[in-house]
């Protein structure tokens, strides 16, 4: 199949990749960038382990063909740390319990973000609802919660 | 033991808590090594077929394509993906080897026939559509019961009536039939226990590498790295300093990390091409081929007198196995173990058939077997104290097993806290006050609770053997080289702080040094909820005598005795007089650079033969809502007290607990194994069709934690992990009947299943 160089700006940083049309933005983030923290895992679109966000917006990579983000801002979970700072969200899931296998930890954190980006002072419901797409099977999802409230309440006191 | 403790039972952070919420975490999906294949596997799309002929000419053909290999191709030496020598002690019995590393004939959907290598993923799949597979079809037969009447389309040649392994209950003791006659209740019912799927998030995976020597190594999940290495040895003939197990991180595991499933075909492609190979499975092939819990049909029967004293017990049990055994071959000795060696019991008998079918092997999920059988024995229970006329809890408490009685597994128990679980469990759900409330209207409210005895490793049915190695640093930091399976459960975590503690160095001093069999020393891996206390003990012992050197060592410099000092947070002092004291990074340092003739690195070496399985107990208790007419059950709290000897890190045990209670949740009311009774296709192969809990089915949960320790236990600790899920399922059950008084007894309790109980119910009235 033809390839075409488009442009994607990932973390802040532009790549020009050479894609065929049929690639979806999973298999460019993992395959051609190694940034292998955003995770496949039913290529469906109905667990969330791919989860990045485009232009500040949950986006599920399996299911989004790589040419339809060109040119927009996409974050992975490789670009939310500031270094070695982490991000109040990441910390918050550390400290709060909220990873065991961790494969599903991404996807949540990055969901997480553009749920408290949108509004900084959820009640447990709104992040309930906005995390639903994302399925974990090991926590059972309390300590998930738990964190993403504790994180907002960080990020209130002034985290980012 | 009322020891001051530093390190353990504190609320510390996981060692993998970074790595993994940066996404730094490689997982073997995220293996990518240079000039690597990717591997895909052709499976059969008939249940039961002769496979007449293969050409796979033009797929040989095809640019890209490395490789495509059949049996022929491979050793065709038998084995099994659960370990062909997994040892049962009390039987002596090897696990049947019953599979080649691609199928003589198929015996199943989805057995694997034939597999490519080639440059990419979509030239794999290209390549196996141009191969072309003869079948001839075959009768087949999917369910247990089917399979075991006379003429029924026979699986494996050797198994008469389809029937692999026929087991009595090992632990049999009085006289059965005398039993039942002195009761004066007997209760007997039937119970089908489901073919759960894992569902963990990582998919299936495996690379294989061959090096100049001839060595392979081999990147997988599997959780008992050990043991893998000898099976793969095994199935490619070669020794097994040959083979290198390598587990990255890994994404969730729930047991289906037990057996091996991509490794063979991923190491034959790898070992024809001379290349490295990575073999994925789709998710929809997760869901068709991976083994999933082992499903039961059984009966049981319980004999009480009118005091409510259990004085006989019988279980028969149908164990439903796929085309190929798999971990399904241990699972009905083991359900027969766990079903009545809960509640104390003079009479007990019991047997179990392991049967072949022509569906998806069945293996071991967390509990392996409890949970199947406490679904439908703490049922029974609650049906007896309704026929005595007693409350259920009182019974329970009447019958379970105190310290010095005889475990499931046949060992004194020297520590249980089940009573107090109870208690405590029946006095944070309102118990009391919520059980048995007038039923009126649509919505009807009611409690249910259920209780279990599990183990903390399976001494003495298997060979509980486990390593540690500790090394100070010089800057008093300690490497910790061990191999547990760590698919999410804070093993590292744990086992760092039992180190901490008994180094007197603190928990982020310990470096964890894991997951490759050419570094680290055998371990038998993470299963039956053995690694915090069979690993855990080794990592104890170990640390200890790395401190026996460690105060030898800092004695000499104060001029004491090692027996007047003690060391705690980094700092060995003189207990008489504290101020008297030398950093653990000297004394390292001082050893390890020593220009007086004495070198030493500081270090603690132990295997660890566990003789003890310290069982655990759990009381779960839940409280439902029953729409009643749809049929539809929320579960609106649920209270789980765990006698975990001692929560080495109460908040990673809260967290397997809330786990455990969602799978539970899931296993008792949506998740459902569906396969096509014409075609013997899998329908539930995906996350749509086998709905697992998501975010929106939280519920309130509470988690008591019962810290009674152990005397064998590392600070008294005891196995956590699987009893989790084991009470959830029939607490529910329970509680529905509390609440419209109807039992849904095979699982999952669907609405349609209530609604039709409740109708057949109100037909009776």
């Amino acid at each position: 199949m033809e390839k075409q160089i488009a442009k994607f700006i990932v973390n802040g940083r532009s790549y020009e990749i050479p894609i065929e049309p049929r690639m979806t933005l999973v298999e460019v983030l993992r395959d051609e960038l190694d940034l292998t923290g955003t995770k496949y895992s039913c290529g469906v679109g109905e667990c969330g382990s791919c989860t990045v966000l485009i232009d500040g917006k949950p986006t599920l990579s399996c299911c989004t063909l790589a040419i339809t983000s060109k040119e927009k801002s996409i974050l992975t979970i490789e670009g939310l740390a500031q270094g070695i700072t982490l991000h109040p969200i990441q910390q918050a899931f550390i400290d709060y319990g909220a990873i065991q296998c961790g494969f599903c930890t991404p996807g949540m954190i990055l969901t997480s973000k553009a749920l408290l980006d949108e509004n900084a002072n959820p009640t447990r419901e709104e992040v309930k609802e906005a995390l639903a797409g994302n399925l974990c099977r090991c926590t059972g999802y309390v300590k998930i919660v738990d964190a993403v409230l504790a994180a907002a309440e960080a990020m209130r006191k002034g985290g980012k | 033991m009322s020891q001051e403790l530093s390190v353990v039972g504190k609320r510390l952070t996981q060692p993998d808590g970074v790595a993994k919420a940066t996404g730094a975490a490689r997982y073997t999906v995220d293996i990518k090594l240079p000039g690597m294949l990717i591997g895909k596997v052709l499976r059969s799309p008939y249940p039961h077929a002769k496979i007449i002929k293969i050409d796979k000419s033009k797929a040989e053909k095809l640019p890209g394509v490395e490789a495509v290999i059949t049996l022929e191709d491979t050793p065709k030496i038998p084995f099994a993906s659960s370990f062909r020598d997994l040892p049962m002690a009390p039987s002596g019995a090897l696990q049947r080897p019953d599979q080649l590393i691609f199928a003589d004939k198929a015996r199943c959907v989805g057995d694997g026939i034939i597999a490519v290598a080639a440059i990419n993923e979509s030239i794999a799949d290209e390549a196996l559509e141009l191969i072309e597979v003869e079948y001839e079809k075959l009768p087949a037969v999917f369910d247990p019961e089917e399979a075991m009447k006379p003429g029924a389309p026979k699986v494996h040649d050797y198994a008469e009536r389809n029937i692999a392994v026929h087991v009595g209950y090992p632990l049999a003791e009085g006289d059965i039939e005398k039993g039942f006659q002195e009761a004066d209740c007997v209760v007997e019912d039937t119970f089908f226990a489901s073919k759960q799927i894992h569902c963990q998030l990582e998919p299936e995976a495996c690379v294989a590498s061959f090096d100049a020597t001839g060595k392979v190594t081999c990147w997988s999940p599997c959780q008992l790295a050990h043991p893998c290495r000898r099976e793969l040895a095994h199935i490619f003939n070669m020794p097994e300093g040959m083979v290198r197990v390598i587990n990255p991180f890994v994404g969730g595991s729930f047991g289906g990390r037990l057996s091996i499933s991509a490794e063979p075909i991923c190491i034959a492609l790898a070992m024809k091409t001379g290349k490295p190979v990575k073999l994925e499975y789709t998710r929809e092939e997760d869901f068709t081929v991976l083994e999933t819990r082992t499903p039961h049909k059984y009966s049981i029967k319980m004999g009480f007198t009118k005091d409510g004293t259990l004085i006989a017990m019988q279980v028969k049990v149908v164990t439903w196995s796929g085309g190929y055994l798999g971990r399904a071959q241990l699972a009905g000795g083991i359900t027969l173990i766990w079903g009545m060696g809960h509640y104390r019991c003079p009479n007990r008998a019991g047997e179990a058939d392991i049967v072949y079918t022509n569906t998806t092997m069945s293996g071991a999920m967390q509990g392996y077997g409890n949970p199947a059988i406490m679904w439908g024995v703490e049922q029974v229970v609650d049906m007896a104290a309704e026929k005595l006329g007693v409350d259920p809890l009182e019974l329970r408490l009447k019958n379970i097993k105190k310290v010095g009685e005889i475990s499931n597994m046949g060992l004194p128990i020297e520590s249980t806290a089940l009573d107090e679980c109870i208690k405590a469990g029946a006095d944070r759900i309102g118990w009391r006050e919520k059980r048995g409330r007038k039923k009126e209207g649509v919505m009807r409210q009611g409690v249910g609770m259920a209780t279990m005895t599990h183990c903390s490793g399976a001494h003495p049915l298997l060979l509980e053997h486990s390593n540690a190695f500790i090394k100070f640093n010089e800057d008093g930091s300690a490497n910790l080289i061990v191999h547990p399976g760590s698919p999410g459960t804070h093993i590292w975590g744990t086992l760092s702080q039992i180190a901490a503690e008994e180094l007197g160095i603190r928990a982020e001093d310990i470096h964890i040094v894991t997951g490759d069999t050419d570094i680290t020393m055998f371990d038998l891996g993470s299963h039956a909820s053995r690694s915090t206390h069979v690993t855990g003990n080794a990592v104890l012992m170990a640390a200890r005598q790395a401190k026996g050197q460690l105060l030898e060592r800092a004695a000499k410099t104060l001029g004491v005795s090692p027996d007047e000092l003690e060391v705690k947070d980094r700092q060995v002092y003189v207990k008489a007089a504290p101020e008297k004291s030398i950093s653990v990074a000297e004394v390292v340092r001082n050893a390890i650079y020593n220009f007086k003739g004495e070198c030493l690195n500081i270090s603690g070496k132990c295997s660890w033969e566990s003789k003890w399985n310290c069982p655990p107990t759990t009381a779960g208790f839940a409280e439902v809502e029953v729409d009643t007419e749809t049929g539809e059950v929320k579960v609106v709290k649920f209270v789980v007290a765990h006698d975990c000897g001692r929560a080495i890190n109460p908040m990673t045990v809260e967290g397997q607990a809330q786990g455990g209670i969602m799978q539970g949740i899931g296993y008792a009311l949506t998740e459902d194994f569906v396969i096509n009774r014409d075609t013997g296709v899998v329908e539930s192969d995906n996350f749509t069709t086998y709905k697992i809990p998501s975010m929106l089915e939280i519920l309130d949960t509470e988690i008591i934690l019962v810290e009674r320790p152990d005397p064998k236990g590392p600070f008294g600790a005891k196995g956590v992990s699987e009893p989790c899920i084991v009470t959830i399922a029939p607490a529910i059950a329970n509680a529905i009947y509390d609440a419209v008084g109807v039992r849904v007894k095979d699982m999952p309790i669907t609405p349609e299943k209530l609604l039709k109980a409740l109708k057949a119910k109100s037909d009776v009235n």
